[in-house]
């Protein structure tokens, strides 16, 4: 208790250290730009503590090369050959050839953005802040003697990823596209997809030190007002030095930063962050990644998986069963095996309880240890797989399957029975991938549980965390929705999925109550072309 | 001032009902030894009997809207005598819930893990069932349909795949128990499953609309009830003559279950059922315990009171009584005496008073 | 939050400490029973128990060095009850019995004389116990029954389980487990039966052998049906599932094999002038399986003669059961408890006297036998086609 009361006390003198170094820093930031052109430079190379990325051209141009100019930028972030061609090139043969324009002022920076810079983002500044965040966010600045502005012109140069599948989630069918870290590619997809004014993109900036570019998407009519205004919230309060992924951004959002359940999803597909848009919620784009934070989240969002809305709906919803089966396989298998191998023989038909006796003859640990031993061997597995480069991998698998699996089979140290286990287990984990975390962990607790008392603690274990489940909430939406609370109309799209003429309107829960907004007409159930003319011809 | 923030609608209220009447299902069992075949009929003269009293504490809830029992025994019958009535009420919450704690205990150590510990199954138990209080009333209105439903599905599910076992010649001969024992079962019957639910004092407080509270309130009583007759006749149906010898006739009849000598030893089922529901009726005390004495001391919150009396609970249902047939002998005779008063005389006594000295409607408001 | 980590350390060490502690027993520690053995000492009076101990270690293995390397062991132990006699069992193995998964419990023929109520208590009582558990009688002693090592089956027990669940092949004995047991035994009238299994030498091999029913009054064994009673009784029961009819047809000629193909009864008892009568009626369909005259059958007056004797032959397998639980003064039939669901005011004299009134019991048997298909022959493959 006193340790926690220090605690605080030491969070607010740091906090209160940090708001006035703040201020200091800021005094020089809010300046304007001196006028004088040699001044400002010797300002702005101190600042950058003459860091040697950063060049400044100074040139001279004007009618009679009266005037002074110069353009600072950093070095690998802009495109040269677009410098030389729209922006020395106008100023300097341009001004030089047309020298007639008597009457235009050339120190004066709308007159060269309108005149002169063949580029269409430019933006005037007249801030010293600004000036250096704009140049370390990779634009050219022109400054010009005498002005008390500056102009920001973006060269739009900048390396970036292809769009490419991505990795994490392959599809059968559906689009190939995926985000990228670049924000504004990101953007762009999305905003291919909704070609609608509906669509809101807000902008802020997080990080101190990053300035990392967040975006906050939403489609306004659908989302509702609270939701954006707490995302808003939320995102405000972060501070932090540095935003390197969308991950640093959950952790600060979440709703219950304890839980083993993911409260915010994200996905690198625009085609399912749109549909999610269409529910009304709201994706977070983060510059520099290509994950998409998506709030609220459920928990049977991770059971639907975009395709199912592509393909037909039968096999749709036998493989969302699938999925459903796979999560409790996955958390339960080694548990319910241990439980029942252990405590409650008699469950086991007797053929089957005398070919796993016969099986774990020779094992020479208890059953609980040998799942214990399993399932870490599979994590173990797991987690060299995915770090290593692809065909090392595979070899990781086959030394895996057939060394640990076969050898120790045949070793008599694990009963071939726990190997079909553990290996349904570890296939059913991964049909569920949003939620594989959660699995694994709760696959842990599951067993530790069915270890020490068996079916009753198997059955504890998932009272307390149906319990939990329940209680979560995503920025205001029940986790568990719609099964608790139950919403009947929207169980249309959760254990099955019903054919998408059916759904006229759902997710209830999260759309804004006061949106008049309907995904399709009411009657679009498709049937088979009725010939009226034929009919009445035959009637003729 | 009311302790609890969240609020429930009626369809949860009817979810809540149903599950929390079916959380009486051991008690079938425990009838079938004193009303034989007759368990299906005593259900039903006992619900019959049972819904004018029900529907006095929901008239008693609905006479004073988002006022639970406390409150309202202290505008009713004034400080001194409410505060009293109101502990009187918090003994039988405590009491019934320390039985069904041991109940879930003997149920486990009876037929499904006889060589672990009573304690300890006691101590899980309680800490879950604290759990779920703690997460509050709204969170156990949330899950209330999927331990109801679980409760109805299971029944029926075993009476499904024993329909070939089932002989209903066993239901004959009609009224061949004395008038005594039936009078026995019937009492039991309405007070264990149908009269408990006088917790609901406490809870239907919380409820968004308590003027559409009978109808939900109903159906949830004739859904549970639905579910109590379900296991009453599949029981007696399978089991015939042999039916008053078993500790627990449903494990027994499910246990008859033999499909291609793999689906074998399906009591399993049951005893999951069980423990969900009596899980579900246990949180429904211990939340209604920890408010009522919440609101007796004027707290802000009774989440700290919730370990506290958890923990009581437990020692309570360990040392409660010496053995099962202690158990039965007190819970078959004094058990049911000591909350009839309760049950049948006080509620609708306070309405009676409530509405002869005009209450709320004058002094109610100033004293809540 | 140190004090929430400091939780969880705690919390999870428990976890790993307790894991296992709580009354879990490994499968390599537990001798899985298959089935039991019950019969009273020659000259102790004590109850012998044999259990059937599955090998675990063997049951892989395929037999071929042939005669070695049983698949199961037979342990005994003996003691003054049933619990008793199995607890002194660990004795010799080591491990506590489980007894979950016996199939079967057979009792010696001592101790169905005897009365086998003080024997079944452990049976129904213990928790590991299946009520669908089969019982069967001994004709000599269960430990031999139990050592009769069957040719295509690794597990006596499991042998037997198999032969008794053979009996709606041939309806000639029934299977009663231990619940159908207690029913009848709990009940004041109805006499149980059960199953009596023998071993039989032959060329050197023992086979075991279903053979009859026991006949049980109260508990003591009293009797025996044989295979045409016993179906008698299933008749009654409307428990024939299936079975062979031989009925001799055309008269002295030739015999007709009928194949049951289904069987209904209802029984209505009735009390006419403090006479008891019990209406049963027969709903029976078969099929023309194997004959053995020369002769064409399949016209439909030639049928209507078949189906004649053919309730004949039921009527009588009906009859000599009955009959034979006259003499044995034994009500198989549970025409009392029938008695008792119609008649309640009237059974209540009758109750104390049944022994005396079950041999004045008269029946009334109606039996309506149909042939409904003659499988694939339409005549018989015989020289010269006679119509009948």
């Amino acid at each position: 208790m006193f340790r926690y009361i220090l605690k605080i006390l030491r969070y607010t003198a740091l906090k209160s250290k940090n708001s006035s170094q703040d201020h200091t820093s800021n005094n020089g930031y809010n300046e304007p730009i001196p006028s004088d052109l040699k001044k400002s430079r010797e300002i702005i190379e101190n600042i950058l503590h003459n860091s040697s990325d950063v060049s400044v051209h100074e040139f001279y141009f004007g009618n009679n090369r009266e005037c002074k100019g110069a353009l600072l930028f950093i070095n690998s972030m802009v495109d040269k050959e677009e410098i030389h061609k729209n922006i020395l090139q106008p100023l300097m043969y341009g001004t030089l050839m047309f020298g007639n324009d008597k009457n235009l002022d050339l120190s004066d920076i709308d007159t060269i953005k309108t005149h002169y810079i063949s580029i269409t983002d430019c933006l005037k500044i007249t801030s010293l802040g600004d000036l250096i965040d704009k140049l370390l966010a990779g634009t050219v600045i022109l400054l010009v003697d005498g002005s008390k502005e500056a102009l920001v012109i973006n060269t739009g140069k900048r390396e970036s990823r292809n769009i490419e599948e991505p990795g994490t989630e392959a599809v059968v069918r559906g689009p190939r596209e995926g985000f990228n870290e670049n924000i504004n590619v990101s953007i762009s997809l999305i905003r291919r997809k909704i070609k609608s004014p509906d669509l809101c993109v807000e902008k802020l900036k997080l990080g101190e030190k990053s300035k990392t570019d967040v975006c906050i998407v939403y489609l306004k009519s659908i989302a509702n007002p609270e939701l954006i205004k707490e995302i808003k919230a939320r995102l405000n309060r972060i501070k932090i030095d540095a935003i390197l992924e969308s991950g640093y951004i959950e952790q600060f959002i979440e709703d219950a930063p304890y839980s083993i359940f993911p409260t915010v999803s994200n996905s690198e597909k625009p085609d399912k962050i749109v549909a999610k848009l269409l529910d009304g919620r709201a994706a977070i784009l983060v510059d520099g990644t290509p994950f998409v934070l998506v709030v609220p989240m459920v928990f049977i969002e991770t059971f639907q998986s975009v395709e199912d809305y592509y393909s037909r709906p039968y096999l749709a919803s036998i493989m969302r069963i699938i999925r459903f089966l796979s999560y409790i396989i996955s958390t339960l298998g080694p548990a319910l095996y241990v439980a029942l191998t252990v405590f409650h023989q008699e469950l086991i038909p007797t053929s089957l309880l005398i070919s796993i006796a016969e099986g774990r003859e020779r094992v020479p640990f208890p059953a609980i240890l040998e799942a214990w031993l399993m399932i870490f061997t599979f994590d173990i597995l797991r987690e060299a797989g995915i770090r290593l480069p692809k065909a090392v991998g595979q070899t990781i698998g086959i030394v895996g399957a057939l060394v640990l699996g076969q050898a120790s089979v045949e070793a008599g140290l694990i009963s071939p029975i726990m190997v079909i286990v553990v290996s349904a287990t570890a296939i059913a984990s991964f049909a569920v991938p949003a939620q594989t975390d959660s699995g694994t962990i709760l696959r842990y607790i599951f067993l530790a549980l069915a270890g020490i008392a068996g079916g009753f603690g198997v059955i504890m274990g998932l009272l307390v965390t149906l319990i939990h489940l329940t209680s979560l909430r995503s920025f205001g939406t029940p986790y568990l929705w719609p099964i608790a609370p139950l919403n009947l109309s929207a169980l249309k799209d959760v254990f099955i999925r019903m054919p998408l003429w059916n759904m006229t309107k759902h997710l209830s829960a999260i759309i804004w109550k006061d949106a008049d907004y309907y995904r399709q007409a009411p009657d679009l159930k498709p049937s088979p072309y009725k010939n009226d003319n034929s009919d009445s011809k035959q009637k003729e | 001032m009311n302790v609890e923030k969240g609020k429930i609608c009626s369809m949860q209220l009817f979810f809540l009902f149903a599950g929390f009447v079916q959380g009486s299902v051991l008690l079938v069992d425990f009838a079938i030894g004193i009303s034989e075949s007759q368990t299906w009929m005593v259900i039903l003269i006992g619900l019959g009997l049972a819904i004018p009293f029900v529907l006095s504490y929901v008239a008693l809830a609905k006479r004073f809207p988002g006022m639970n029992v406390v409150q309202i025994n202290d505008a009713v019958y004034g400080r001194f005598l409410g505060k009293t009535l109101s502990l009187y009420y918090i003994f039988f919450f405590l009491m019934t819930l320390s039985f069904n704690i041991r109940d879930v205990g003997e149920l486990y150590i009876t037929f499904l893990m006889p060589d672990t510990s009573f304690i300890f199954l006691l101590v899980a138990f309680s800490a879950t069932c604290a759990y779920a209080v703690s997460k509050g009333l709204e969170v156990l209105a949330r899950i209330s349909h999927l331990i109801a439903l679980i409760g109805i599905f299971v029944p029926i599910c075993t009476t499904i795949l024993l329909i070939d076992q089932m002989d209903f010649s066993n239901f004959l001969p009609l009224f061949e128990l004395p008038f005594a024992r039936m009078l026995h079962g019937i009492h039991i019957m309405m007070a264990i499953p149908f009269c408990e639910t006088l917790v609901f004092l406490m809870i239907m407080a919380s409820l968004d609309k308590a003027e559409k509270a009978k109808k939900s309130i109903l159906s949830g009583l004739l859904v549970g009830t639905v579910s109590l007759f379900i296991v009453a006749v599949r029981n007696t149906a399978v089991l015939g003559n042999t039916q008053t010898i078993w500790t627990s006739p449903s494990f027994q009849s499910t246990r008859l279950i033999d499909i291609g000598t793999v689906l074998t030893r399906m009591d399993f089922l049951i005893g999951i059922a069980q423990t969900f529901l009596i899980f579900f009726k246990c949180c429904l005390f211990l939340y209604a315990s920890v408010t009522a004495i919440a609101q007796i001391f004027n707290l802000k919150t009774y989440i700290p009171l919730v370990l506290p009396v958890a923990g009581i609970e437990v020692i309570l249902a360990a040392t409660v009584f010496q053995s099962k047939v202690d158990h039965a002998e007190i819970s078959q005779n004094a058990g049911i005496i000591y909350s009839a008063p309760l049950m049948f005389l006080i509620p609708p006594l306070t309405l009676l008073i409530a509405k002869l000295r005009n209450l709320p409607n004058k002094g109610g408001k100033n004293d809540s | 939050m140190r004090k929430n980590a400091a939780h969880l350390v705690i919390i999870l060490l428990t976890i790993f400490l307790f894991s296992g502690c709580l009354g879990g027993r490994e499968i390599n520690d537990l001798e899985i029973v298959i089935g039991m053995g019950v019969d009273k000492g020659q000259d102790t009076q004590d109850i012998i128990i044999t259990a059937q101990v599955v090998k675990e270690a063997e049951v892989g293995r395929t037999s071929d060095e042939s005669g070695g390397g049983k698949a199961y062991w037979n342990v005994t132990g003996n003691g003054k009850s049933v619990f008793d006699a199995i607890r002194k069992v660990t004795h010799k193995t080591g491990n506590r019995l489980f007894v979950s998964h016996s199939q079967v419990v057979i009792f010696g023929n001592d101790l169905a004389s005897e009365g086998l109520q003080e024997y079944i208590d452990f049976f129904l009582r213990a928790h590991e116990m299946r009520p669908t558990a089969l019982i069967l009688i001994a004709e000599d002693q269960a430990a031999d029954i139990m050592d009769a090592k069957p040719e295509t089956e690794k597990f006596p027990a499991i042998n037997i389980v198999k032969l008794v669940k053979s009996y709606r092949f041939t309806s000639h004995f029934y299977k009663v487990n231990m619940k159908d047991f207690v029913s009848s035994l709990m009940c004041e009238t109805t006499a149980p039966t059960a199953p009596i299994v023998k071993v039989m030498e032959e060329e050197g091999q023992k086979n075991i052998h279903i053979y009859d029913m026991a006949v049980f009054k109260n508990d003591k064994m009293v009797g025996k049906l044989v295979h045409e009673e016993t179906r008698g009784l299933l008749w009654v029961l409307g428990k024939v599932e299936s079975g062979i009819l031989l009925v001799p047809y055309p008269e002295d000629q030739g015999l007709l094999s009928l194949e049951i193909l289904k069987a209904e009864s209802k029984v209505t008892p009735k009390i006419e002038n403090g006479k008891i009568v019990m209406h049963i009626k027969i709903k029976q369909e078969s099929s023309l399986a194997e004959q053995s005259s020369a002769l064409n059958l399949t016209t439909m007056s030639v049928f209507e003669k078949i189906e004649k004797a053919q309730s004949e032959v039921i009527r009588k397998e009906i009859m000599t059961a009955f009959e034979k639980s006259k003499e044995l003064n034994a009500d198989i039939f549970g025409f009392g408890r029938m008695l008792h669901k119609k008649y309640k005011n009237e059974w209540e004299k009758l109750k104390d006297r049944w022994d005396e009134v079950y041999p004045t019991i008269e029946l009334d048997i109606e039996i309506e036998a149909k042939i409904q298909k003659t499988d694939l022959l339409v005549k018989p493959a015989a020289p010269g086609q006679k119509e009948e």
